[in-house]
């Protein structure tokens, strides 16, 4: 028999677990979505109904609103995190750390609370932005509450911290004499950002950017809190087909339709990424 | 340099324009919680603290702790066996399935965490197991054992195996070794990642909404009250809740301080 | 000396840290196609000074003048200027031929004409037009150097900036590369300003060295001037193993305090006295008697370390000189007063 390295004893529990949880499930719903409509059981009666009329259905817009919805809020987070991410590399010590530790903390108090948060700050009328404008200055504001500008923002609000912290480990890793080398070259500072900086950080800008882009496509918390019915995101209308309309096949289709979408943007990245060199940091 | 003072003013508004932009919202919870009427009425006529007696001699309050707590107890115990084997397999050992191994592992962080959510309930409900707390601590783990191997992976790449030999060479028994050297230069790497999954788990919602079913954890109940029956208590329970997770992070805060006076 | 302005100078330049002063009043003219060297232990200012140069820092006070232009405001990325870092910082996220191109295409030039251009940097600085392609994390030691110099030559400088680009460099490789540096400037004639920490290297390259301390220029000079008539004992023992003997005034006139022998016609209050100027030779003018406290081969000398009084001295002798001292000998060693370098400090 051949003896194994212990490496792969230990990632054992780990690979039986995966297997059993993450990859397991997805295969099952993998089998659910090829199953007739409305059938609650798995059988060899495979066909592809299921996603013929998920384009038909009108379950086109739900999908198309979460890829804008993440798109938009990726390169929204990312241009609020870019900046950030500089100042505090560049200005790194006591008080960079304190106000790291300050936007990391949100992470930790539950999306929940902080979209509940913002929703009573906006609430027209008594919210509290409302409320002080009109008890301080006597001026009366209308809300974008429950507009998709709104969910937008909320989006943008929650996903911040996971664009900036590992943009953050993007940015050091540009090594402050290659920025120096290239203004001594002639570069300017758009050139600097283009040629130096961008590509250097590119492997914390990816994972940034993938893991904002991949939680918001199946973001509804802040659809739903803050969005009212102003817009249906894919995964309100995969949990309406479940749990309503009881047609699991249906919903299985649609939940594999998003992973698709996920696939094709996480595994060339992932294969492209060196996590090792990003964490060994 | 000319402009460079001007340059730091820019430079600190914009740090403090993001701060108070990720606070507001979370202040806001905590003055929505002291009124006393059923409809927001911001500013308050009444500052009180009636909402919090009603949440404290409300069992709800409890159960809905009870709940989160159990959840994220068996997600912290997961996570940290499994975590730390899974570092060991990541970080510690050159192995042939090493590099896919590292690929696959990070699948679960980068996928859409309800959809994920979604189809374990559809597994689930296929093989006719009833959601409830258990299931819901399995989603939290699929997502948050991943992000936990990697806290402490981060870790053990700063170690140096030939401490563990040195070790051998200086006489010590296999076990020895594990409880003298490697145990000591983990440890700090397992107390970040089981804070970090107890945080991950206790604040998560979308991987709780369609996994928990009749047993509802902290943040579900906040989501589906913010939309409907809305109260004081709402924003109340919140602040309790928050504050309860920041109290058990110092608890553990403090268990390891009096850990490490003790290894002493 | 022609009344041409000088290629590069520097008036009053200074550069303050907070308390600290970096780069003291320093203000000296570099000449057209000079190689010039700026010697100094680390800490000395070397690297802040290279830096005002390069215009990577501004400058507290003082002026800074490129040919007769005053370019202490410009900064780094419009000097006509190029440096080779220390870290030689390469993009390491291009290819050879990409960061050899890099200042051709932050001017705009067009990519047929980059290309011709780097794949003749490539031949000048010895690398075969294969490695154009290259990535640069796939260039051993040498040739990443050779990549830096030919990307600072890219910019074609007026002036090019070296910051001890040598120093993390193995013996061998260090010294095919001064020869090669030096060889550069002459085919290319253009300015070279040169940091590094060690004389010896200075010595090899230079056409005019300046020894810093603490922010200041202690010496400036030729090489040869540098080394045969130091001015204190600071650039004396910069040149590695010297003797000093210090000088004390008595009734019965000047003698050398730690050998107890008389000191004819001091010219200073210390004597800097070579290894090779110490020969074991009792006809020689000034002598005293030594015991050797260590012997050690090397090579093509013999170094001998002796006690003599109070004084540690050291003394090389030419292998094959006949001279056969063993350990714990005491002999009589002496040497030529003419052979000594008189410091005042």
């Amino acid at each position: 028999m051949m003896r194994r390295n212990p490496g792969f004893w230990f990632a054992l529990p780990l690979i039986a677990a995966m297997l059993l949880f993450f990859a397991a499930p997805l295969v099952i719903v993998v089998w659910f979505s090829l199953m007739p409509p409305r059938s609650f059981d798995l059988t060899t009666d495979f066909g592809l109904q299921n996603y013929q009329s998920a384009f038909a259905d009108g379950y086109g817009p739900p999908l198309m609103w979460s890829l804008i919805g993440a798109t938009l809020t990726t390169a929204i987070t990312a241009a609020l995190a870019w900046p950030t991410a500089k100042i505090l590399h560049r200005h790194a010590g006591r008080w960079a750390s304190i106000v790291t530790a300050l936007i990391a903390l949100p992470i930790f108090i539950s999306e929940s609370v902080r979209l509940f948060g913002l929703s009573v700050f906006l609430m027209p009328g008594g919210g509290i932005l409302a409320g002080t404008l009109k008890a301080l200055f006597d001026v009366q504001i209308g809300t974008i509450l429950n507009t998709r500008f709104a969910a937008l923002l909320g989006m943008v609000y929650i996903h911040f911290p996971f664009m900036l912290f590992p943009m953050l480990l993007g940015v050091g890793m540009i090594p402050a004499d290659r920025i120096e080398a290239a203004q001594d070259l002639g570069a300017g500072r758009w050139a600097i950002l283009r040629e130096v900086e961008l590509p250097l950080a590119a492997p914390g800008l990816l994972v940034g950017g993938l893991l904002t882009f991949v939680l918001c496509l199946g973001a509804n918390a802040e659809a739903a809190i803050l969005g009212g019915r102003a817009v249906t995101v894919i995964t309100a209308a995969i949990e309406q087909r479940f749990n309503y309309a009881q047609d699991w096949p249906m919903g299985a289709a649609l939940t594999v339709l998003v992973i698709l979408v996920t696939a094709a943007l996480v595994f060339p990245a992932v294969r492209r990424i060196d996590l090792n060199r990003i964490i060994r940091r | 340099m000319i402009g460079g003072r001007a340059r730091n003013w820019v430079k600190v508004i914009w740090v403090c324009t993001i701060l108070t932009a990720l606070y507001l919202p979370i202040l806001s919870v905590l003055l929505a919680s002291l009124a006393n009427t059923r409809y927001m009425r911001f500013p308050h006529k009444v500052w009180s603290l009636d909402a919090y007696r009603g949440a404290a001699a409300d069992y709800t309050t409890v159960t809905l702790h009870v709940i989160s707590l159990q959840i994220a107890v068996w997600v912290v115990l997961l996570s940290v066996v499994l975590g730390t084997l899974g570092a060991m397999a990541y970080a510690r050992y050159d192995w042939r399935g090493r590099t896919l191994f590292q690929k696959m592992l990070v699948l679960p962080i980068f996928f859409p965490q309800p959809v994920l959510g979604l189809a374990l309930l559809l597994s689930m409900s296929a093989l006719g197991i009833a959601p409830s707390w258990k299931t819901a601590v399995v989603a939290h783990a699929v997502w948050i054992v991943p992000i936990v191997t990697l806290v402490i992976s981060i870790r053990l790449f700063g170690y140096d195996v030939a401490q563990e030999e040195a070790a051998f060479d200086l006489g010590a028994s296999r076990w020895q070794v594990a409880r003298e050297v490697t145990f000591p230069a983990l440890w700090p790497g397992i107390f970040s990642g089981a804070l970090f999954a107890f945080l991950l788990s206790w604040s998560n919602l979308p991987l709780s909404i369609y996994t928990s079913g009749a047993d509802t954890p902290l943040p579900l109940w906040l989501f589906s009250r913010t939309a409907t029956n809305y109260s004081p208590l709402v924003p109340a329970i919140a602040v309790i809740g928050t504050f309860v997770s920041g109290l058990v992070v110092l608890a553990l805060l403090l268990l390891r301080r009096v850990l490490s006076r003790a290894a002493n | 000396m022609t009344k041409s302005p000088a290629a590069l100078s520097l008036t009053g330049l200074t550069k303050r840290f907070g308390a600290m002063t970096a780069v003291d009043d320093i203000s000296i003219d570099i000449r057209e196609g000079e190689f010039f060297t700026i010697v100094g232990p680390s800490g000395s200012g070397k690297s802040t000074l290279v830096r005002l140069l390069a215009g990577l820092e501004a400058p507290t006070s003082g002026r800074l003048h490129l040919r007769g232009l005053d370019i202490t405001a410009m900064p780094a990325n419009r000097r006509p200027t190029a440096m080779v870092f220390q870290s030689l910082a390469l993009f390491d996220h291009r290819s050879v031929g990409q960061n050899i191109e890099f200042a051709m295409k932050m001017k705009g030039v067009a990519p047929e004409a980059r290309r011709l251009r780097a794949l003749e940097l490539l031949r000048l600085v010895r690398l075969p037009e294969s490695y154009y392609a290259r990535p640069v994390t796939q260039c051993s030691g040498g040739e990443r150097q050779r990549v830096a110099l030919a990307r600072a030559l890219g910019s074609d400088p007026e002036i090019l900036f070296f910051d001890e680009p040598l120093s993390a460099i193995d013996y061998r490789l260090r010294k095919t590369l001064e020869v090669e540096l030096k060889e550069l400037h002459q085919r290319t004639g253009k300015t070279f300003i040169y940091i590094t920490h060690s004389l010896e290297e200075a010595m090899v390259l230079s056409d005019r060295i300046a020894i810093m301390r603490a922010g200041r220029f202690e010496q400036i000079g030729t090489p040869d001037e540098i080394y045969r008539h130091p001015t204190s004992r600071f650039v004396a023992s910069f040149m590695g193993e010297v003797n000093i003997l210090a000088v004390s005034q008595t009734p019965a006139g000047p003698v050398f305090a730690d050998l107890d022998c008389a000191a004819p016609e001091a010219a200073g209050a210390f004597a800097v006295l070579r290894p090779e100027s110490l020969r074991p030779d009792a006809s020689a003018p000034v002598t005293f008697a030594a015991t050797v406290t260590q012997k050690l081969m090397l090579g093509s000398r013999t170094q001998f370390h002796l006690r003599a009084g109070q004084a540690a001295l050291i003394a090389e002798i030419a292998a094959g000189s006949g001279a056969s001292l063993s350990l714990g000998e005491t002999a009589r060693f002496g040497f030529d007063p003419a052979d000594i370098a008189w410091v005042q400090a």
